[in-house]
């Protein structure tokens, strides 16, 4: 998912301004900040005396940065529960005055057929993702574990995916194939 | 740790829309000489004025902070586990291909399974080892032993097959049938 590097950084910012309040609330506990700051009252401190000072405009000033932080947090949450990285519709490049699209579960579901008629393979799926200028096909195939796998892998890549790319006219189509074994014998006839 | 972060992330960014709310809500109400609308901060902030930071609570919320957030850190900064190997491609073609970290695990316990007088395989896959724990049928700590070598022999032809690009180092343990 797209949100997952911006989740990771945003919690790694999160920890370190715990870790930072945390330290310099311990370090003015402990008298570092010199010994008259352990015995003042937990208000009683630059930023505090900042805001008594101008709290007439400073407060307004806090609720509107407050405001934007919000929306921004609102964006982040509804991208969390909301958004995926599915690709949209693809444009097929047709040379005609029209234009073509096509959607991403037909060429998915394609290539899913094509994997699992492969003798030797238990089950498929493929997903679509990225930008529709530039997706990735991604593909995720369960070979049975009494197949020759190199084999099975090889026609895999020269069979499905190469026809993926044909299908959408893009020899560059970046594609990932995850193989993972199963003991389980398929009932399938191929 | 994808989706313990997607949770934890939806949390924060609830907490922060909360918060965020309460406090535009009590400013304005501030502001227009009203009391407190929801949150009755007049109380904390009556204890905040009465704290010294060498008090007790004080250091008790300090290190709980500092805690919590190298918990945190951690985690984020953690290497995730591996989740797939990659596979020495001989093909032309731009592919990514990989085993999942399970495909290879479920691969070598097959391998390891099929030996005779093997009962079942343990395999744990990690980014440059993977290690088999395989008990024996028999009871004898001498036929153990000398399951080692097949059970050894098959993980090792297994893994050759699936043409990982950095083959993990591959260690196998055979134990006796304890009772």
């Amino acid at each position: 998912m797209h949100a997952d590097r911006i989740n990771r950084s945003v919690l790694t910012l999160f920890a370190v301004l715990l870790i930072a309040a945390g330290a310099a609330a311990g370090a003015a506990s402990l008298g570092l900040f010199g010994t008259a700051t352990k015995h003042r009252i937990l208000l009683h401190h630059a930023l505090g005396d900042f805001y008594s000072r101008h709290g007439d405009w400073l407060w307004p000033v806090t609720a509107l940065v407050t405001l934007l932080i919000m929306l921004a947090a609102v964006r982040w949450l509804l991208t969390l529960l909301f958004t995926t990285d599915r690709a949209g519709d693809l444009r097929i490049a047709d040379g005609g005055p029209g234009r073509t699209t096509l959607a991403p579960g037909a060429l998915t579901e394609a290539v899913v057929e094509e994997i699992e008629s492969y003798r030797g393979v238990d089950s498929a799926r493929a997903r679509l993702i990225g930008d529709p200028t530039n997706p990735q096909l991604v593909v995720t195939a369960t070979l049975e574990d009494s197949a020759d796998l190199p084999a099975l892998r090889r026609r895999i890549q020269t069979g499905a995916l190469t026809y993926a790319r044909a299908a959408l006219d893009r020899p560059d189509l970046a594609t990932q194939l995850d193989l993972t074994v199963t003991t389980k014998r398929s009932s399938r006839v191929s | 740790m994808r989706i313990v972060n997607r949770l934890l992330a939806a949390l924060l960014a609830l907490a922060v829309i909360v918060v965020g709310a309460l406090l535009i809500i009590e400013v304005v109400a501030a502001r227009l000489g009203r009391k407190p609308a929801l949150v009755h901060w007049h109380s904390a902030y009556a204890w905040a004025e009465s704290t010294q930071w060498q008090q007790g609570s004080v250091r008790v919320a300090a290190v709980a902070l500092v805690v919590l957030g190298l918990l945190l850190l951690i985690a984020e900064l953690k290497r995730p586990r591996v989740s797939r190997l990659a596979v020495a491609d001989d093909t032309d073609l731009p592919d990514d291909v990989a085993f999942t970290r399970r495909g290879v695990a479920a691969a070598l316990r097959a391998a390891v399974s099929d030996v005779d007088d093997i009962r079942a395989a343990k395999v744990r896959v990690r980014r440059r080892s993977v290690s088999v724990r395989a008990q024996a049928g028999a009871q004898d700590s001498d036929a153990a032993r000398a399951l080692r070598e097949p059970a050894t022999a098959a993980a090792r032809d297994r893994l050759r097959d699936l043409q990982l690009a950095a083959p993990p180092r591959l260690s196998v343990r055979v134990l006796r049938r304890s009772n």
